[in-house]
């Protein structure tokens, strides 16, 4: 499966966060149909999702507003005092997030595996 | 079912290995040999075929847990790489039932019409998922410009001690936040309008990150994947610069099968 970034420039290979919010979250449950011999076993997840709505989030995008360079719509304003709290704060929020991008990077780097050999089932007519 | 089947399909105690179910297939699908699954060492993945229909499935050590990238990965790979030439109800991860008559008698047998009525409409068809993300500066420059208590508290804040102004913070984000949901909803109407004569279905995804703009799954016919990329092409421009859109297709159904009960 590819990724068609804007809708067709350059395919790239699926990241994990979205593979994980499809096949935790969505697909058929099988445990609504079997109940006898059903096995429990263990699953290990990540929650890759963002909590929406939290006093953080509000916090972050106020920050994101404060850091906004806002140069472009006020005139008169001391340049070097703005571009310092920019650039502190950008370092800062920036920061973390990079971080955890990362992390999570790594994570679906590890989790790239070679599978050699088809993967593709056929179907006899066709 | 008769007793005996539940006698023979109920777990033992000291069982070591289940069969872990990926979808279910049309029984007329073949499979290619040398397909590894979920687990460590990976089983071989097989059909467990009956009536009209078959399950993908693998051996897996049930004393493991499962769920490592490795393992993700394998579960959406098998079931996409099958859905461009055979229809698939694609299980959620981390179905295991005790042995491949369970599958056969209690999972594929015990329903198989509907199963078999689901995947007739699942036939030539496979999902999208459109998602799009905002680019911060340009959404937050967007709900600045519209909202005047949003710019009156930025300019409170400016260059105040963040700790004294927590509470101001927390208000300007909650504003911009609830704008962005706003948008968010504006902006998948619109997406799911301009693609309602080129789909059977849609499903909107909650979202799952506050910048997301738009996220929905598309069931779309075969052949018609290209409507869908010109829909997407044309929002692209008319929302350059603030708005990201990703395709990702074509995959399983995860979005448009039952979840039973």
């Amino acid at each position: 499966m590819t990724v068609m970034q804007g809708g067709g420039s350059r395919p790239s290979p699926t990241g994990l966060a979205d593979v994980i919010e499809t096949i935790l979250d969505k697909g058929m449950v099988i445990d609504a149909y079997v109940r006898v011999s059903l096995v429990g076993i263990e699953v290990l997840t990540i929650d890759a999702r963002v909590v929406i709505a939290s006093v953080d989030t509000y916090l972050r995008f106020a920050e994101a507003v404060n850091r906004l360079d806002i140069s472009q719509e006020k005139e008169g304003l001391p340049g070097l005092v703005g571009d310092m709290q920019e650039g502190g704060a950008k370092h800062k929020t920036k920061g973390m997030l990079d971080a955890a991008t990362d992390k999570l990077k790594d994570y679906a780097g590890n989790g790239e595996r070679e599978r050699q050999g088809a993967r593709r089932s056929r179907r006899e007519e066709d | 079912m008769s007793a005996s089947t539940r006698e023979k399909s109920r777990p033992d105690a000291g069982q070591q290995t289940g069969v872990y179910v990926y979808g279910i297939v049309p029984g007329d699908v073949k499979l290619n040999s040398g397909v590894h699954g979920v687990g460590d060492p990976p089983g071989e993945v097989r059909l467990v075929r009956s009536g009209e229909l078959a399950a993908l499935v693998s051996e897996v050590d049930i004393t493991k847990p499962l769920g490592t990238p490795e393992d993700l990965q394998a579960h959406a790979e098998i079931l996409d790489a099958t859905v461009t030439d055979a229809p698939v109800l694609p299980s959620r991860f981390g179905a295991v039932l005790t042995n491949e008559e369970a599958v056969a008698e209690e999972l594929l047998d015990a329903n198989h019409d509907e199963f078999a009525a689901a995947l007739r409409q699942l036939e030539r068809r496979a999902e999208y998922i459109v998602r799009g993300r905002y680019s911060e500066q340009a959404i937050l420059e967007e709900v600045l410009s519209e909202d005047a208590e949003a710019a009156r508290l930025r300019d409170r804040i400016r260059g105040a001690d963040p700790d004294a102004t927590r509470e101001l913070r927390i208000q300007l984000g909650e504003i911009v936040n609830n704008a962005i949901a706003d948008k968010r909803r504006a902006d998948t109407r619109q997406l799911v309008s301009a693609m309602k004569d080129h789909c059977v279905a849609s499903d909107v995804r909650d979202a799952t990150s506050e910048l997301d703009a738009v996220y929905v799954a598309f069931l779309i016919e075969a052949g018609k994947a290209g409507e869908l990329e010109r829909v997407v092409q044309d929002l692209s421009e008319r929302w350059r610069e603030r708005v990201e859109l990703q395709v990702r297709g074509p995959m399983a159904a995860y979005d448009f099968v039952g979840t039973g009960g």
